[in-house]
């Protein structure tokens, strides 16, 4: 008996406890907002984040703080946080690459739909398909057709289950491509070393990385795996212009809530970050300066779908990558 | 590459910049100077502070916390005749006895400017050295690495001292630890037991924090209530350098001789700055015309040591920057600084961060200054510290400990994990199973598997295979060569302790 009614005790005050927080969507945000990043600092996606948690305090008029937690490609992260409390003082800042590449080879189990999605807010300056400046290839197609020529010898730097391991798996189903694919690091920076060296010929690296080298002729684009032409380089081609449609690989950076945070918090988070993205100056300044990025800023459905479409374009080739 | 230079000089010469070396250097001779606390052991500490410093503070202030830390302990050596660091260890043979010869400032004053001596010289060589090497390194592929992180493995049997066994395990339990979590290559899951936390594997940091400074402070903490014994020389006058121009130009020789093994020591992996104090001055010994004053109190000892032990830091800087690979726990220490920083070492480091590179030797080089400076000046505050009580310290140092961990990477997990390697770490000297060798095996052996597994697939394209790799095959044949050497050596040495014993 005594037990029932601690329990009933209990359960009031929970109830209790719970009320204010019903109500709590009027005056959000009031406290401090953590904001998870789910890669290292310095990176491209802690870059992101960072920046527009600075703006969102100038507009939420409370703080928002980065934490950096790391490893495994972002999943410790998102594991950790995805079933926190769903109050929307914690939110995650992430890649949507990592989270379907992540399910896709199955070291995560779930994707984008285990979370509230806010907003995709950012696309990086896209991943260059690279080859030594003295190669005998100028385009795409004719790389693809020199590795049909010498099946297995021309060797593709990749990292393995990684995006760039997807995009030579793309090659290799729709257009016969075949490379010799090898691991050469999931680091971008790694991969450029590895060509620059001699010990593979094709990788594939961030514009970002590449550019120096591209100026100073060491190294060629053959072509941006960016769905669309990087306004910063009109002159490399797209890979869907290039013969290969299904070869797009879009970094996008995304503002993700636990499962559960109320619609209204998620809607005025969305709104106030798409507002910075489209409308703030020195967002654009920053982001041009740093990564060569234009604003890109999706509402909440628009978010969903654009991720949805990406999951079921990464989910396609996860037989190949398990 | 030429044109960072300028940059890299103006990155340093900022007033914040010169006030964290300054304060760096300080913090590394108050760290080097009390037994039982060591250069590796500040940087531990400091890492977490320069996580929101820009990178060129940040590793400015780590490489001036290591350059007092090395130079410091030579005044426990020669004040309390107890080395203050391990690279000391050989200071202490003449330069306890310079002080009980009322010497005590000139041997102050000697150790002190051939440590700086001996930075500037390690300096230069970087300076020279690490351009080329990282040309050359660009060169290195899969083969390569797998047979460097080999031979570097090698090494760690020169390392173990007396018991090779004990080595050896060391060594496997780091290459072991370093297997838990995400593989090279296929990213399969090792040793994670469904726990999430353990996907991302242990990280250097948190294996360096738990093994050099909680082990540290649990075995200090065993005799903090003990009374201090040793008698600490007070009575020192630095009159100018302590010494005359005639008596520094007469070591000249000894000076170059002890800096280039102490840079070669630096470079090869594993080998701290311990060894090459003893070697230094072992080699001084040997060399010299009056071999019988060594141990008596003469200068020789205090400069073969000193300008042996600082010029390791230059060489070990080498094959940090330009191949990642770290020389002794100190430098492993600066590799994570470095990586927290977003500056990636390896062949294309001159290119992709060659302001910050720059910036690093200018640190140095004015970090052996205000190294020179201060304990030229200020050797009566470091006679103090050496009397602060170690229940003071003790518990500061553990504070700083789970700062740093958490601030690794924002997870209790790391902490936990501290705490755990602390343990282990004081389970492992009771059983005298050396610790430098984990460090080497947690680094060298994922090198080791994830270019083993290229150069598999390389192999696999091009069957010539490692035929075609002449560099990997020389370190191969290296390899083999120091391996049958040293178990020579640790034979022979074995059976002369074994009947020095019985004798």
């Amino acid at each position: 008996m005594k037990k029932f009614a601690t329990a009933l005790t209990f359960a009031a005050a929970l109830t209790v406890g719970a009320a204010p927080a019903a109500f709590a969507e009027d005056d959000y945000p009031s406290q401090t907002i953590t904001m998870i990043c789910s890669h290292g600092a310095g990176g491209d996606t802690d870059y992101n984040t960072r920046l527009i948690s600075r703006l969102l305090e100038k507009r939420l008029g409370v703080s928002v703080v980065v934490n950096n937690v790391t490893g495994a490609n972002g999943s410790i992260a998102l594991t950790q946080y995805k079933d926190e409390k769903p109050d929307g003082y914690t939110i995650v800042g992430t890649n949507a690459m990592s989270l379907a590449s992540n399910e896709a080879s199955g070291l995560s189990d779930f994707g984008y739909d285990a979370f509230e999605v806010i907003s995709v807010y950012g696309k990086q300056c896209g991943e260059n398909l690279l080859v030594r400046a003295d190669a005998p290839y100028n385009n795409l197609e004719e790389l693809i057709a020199a590795t049909q020529k010498d099946p297995d010898t021309i060797t593709l730097g990749v990292a393995m289950g990684g995006s760039s391991y997807i995009a030579g798996l793309i090659m290799q189903m729709d257009k016969d491509a075949k490379f010799a694919m090898v691991d050469a690091g999931g680091d971008g920076a790694e991969r450029m070393t590895s060509l620059l060296g001699g010990h593979i010929d094709v990788t594939i690296a961030p514009y970002t990385l590449a550019k120096e080298y591209i100026e100073s002729g060491k190294v060629k684009s053959l072509c941006t795996l960016m769905s669309d032409r990087l306004p910063a380089t009109p002159d490399i081609p797209t890979a869907r212009e290039s013969g290969v449609p299904n070869l797009m690989i879009d970094t996008l950076y995304v503002l993700l809530a636990p499962k559960g945070t109320p619609k209204e918090i998620v809607d005025k988070l969305s709104a106030t970050v798409v507002d910075i993205v489209n409308n703030d100056p020195e967002y654009k300044e920053a982001i041009m300066n740093f990564n060569f990025q234009e604003p890109y800023g999706l509402n909440v459905e628009d978010s969903i779908a654009r991720l949805k479409a990406q999951r079921e374009h990464m989910m396609s080739y996860a037989k190949y990558l398990q | 590459m030429l044109a960072d230079i300028i940059p890299g000089l103006m990155s340093v010469l900022t007033p914040t910049v010169l006030f964290f070396i300054i304060f760096g250097v300080f913090v590394g001779i108050i760290f080097g100077s009390i037994p039982g606390l060591t250069a590796t052991m500040a940087i531990v500490m400091f890492l977490p502070v320069t996580y929101t410093m820009s990178p060129i503070e940040g590793v400015s202030t780590l490489v001036a916390l290591y350059v007092g830390g090395i130079s410091g302990g030579l005044i426990a050596a020669i004040l309390l005749n107890i080395p203050g660091t391990p690279s000391s260890i050989a200071t202490t043979f003449d330069g306890t006895p310079m002080a009980r010869k009322g010497e005590a400032g000139k041997a102050l004053g000697v150790g002190v400017v051939f440590s700086f001596c001996g930075t500037i010289i390690g300096l230069l060589v970087l300076v020279l050295v690490s351009p080329l090497l990282a040309a050359f390194a660009i060169k290195f592929g899969p083969y390569e690495y797998c047979t460097l992180a080999l031979f570097a493995l090698s090494l760690v049997i020169s390392l173990t001292g007396r018991d090779l066994v004990k080595g050896l395990i060391s060594g496997l339990l780091g290459v072991m630890l370093a297997t838990v979590g995400l593989a090279p290559v296929d990213s399969a899951k090792r040793f994670t037991f469904g726990m999430v936390d353990l996907n991302a594997g242990f990280s250097l940091l948190t294996l360096l924090i738990g093994l050099f400074a909680i082990t540290e402070v649990i075995k200090a903490a065993e005799d903090v209530r003990k009374p201090v014994t040793a008698k600490i020389e007070t009575n020192v006058r630095i009159k100018g350098f302590g010494f005359s121009f005639a008596e520094f130009w007469s070591q000249k020789l000894n000076l170059l001789r002890s800096s280039a093994i102490g840079i070669v020591i630096g470079i090869l992996p594993g080998i701290g700055g311990a060894i090459s104090g003893m070697l230094a001055y072992t080699a001084a010994k040997n060399q010299s015309k009056h071999p019988e004053k060594f141990g008596t109190g003469i200068m020789d000892g205090v400069v073969a040591s000193e300008s042996a032990n600082n010029a390791g830091i230059g060489g070990a800087l080498i094959p940090l920057l330009t191949l990642g690979i770290p020389g002794d726990a100190a430098t492993a220490m600066l590799l994570g600084g470095l990586m927290v920083h977003q500056i990636a070492p390896g062949p294309l480091i001159f290119d992709k961060s060659g302001v910050e590179v720059f910036g690093i030797f200018f640190a140095l080089a004015i970090s052996a200054v205000a190294m020179l400076i201060i304990e030229l000046f200020g050797i009566k505050i470091f006679i103090r510290v050496l009397k602060v009580p170690k229940y003071l310290l003790l518990p500061v140092i553990m504070v700083l400990c789970v700062i740093g961990a958490i601030g690794n990477a924002n997870r209790m997990f790391d902490v936990w994990s501290v705490m755990v390697f602390g343990v282990m770490g004081y389970l492992l000297i009771k059983a005298k199973i050396p610790h430098v060798p984990m460090i080497l095996g947690f680094i060298l052996g994922p090198i080791f598997e994830l270019n083993f597994r290229r150069a598999v697939q390389h192999a696999q394209i091009d069957p010539s295979g490692v035929f075609s790799h002449p560099i990997a095959i020389c370190f191969f044949v290296v390899t083999i060569i120091v391996v049958i050497f040293s178990l020579r050596r640790q034979r022979k040495e074995a059976a002369l302790l074994k009947a020095s014993e019985e004798s």
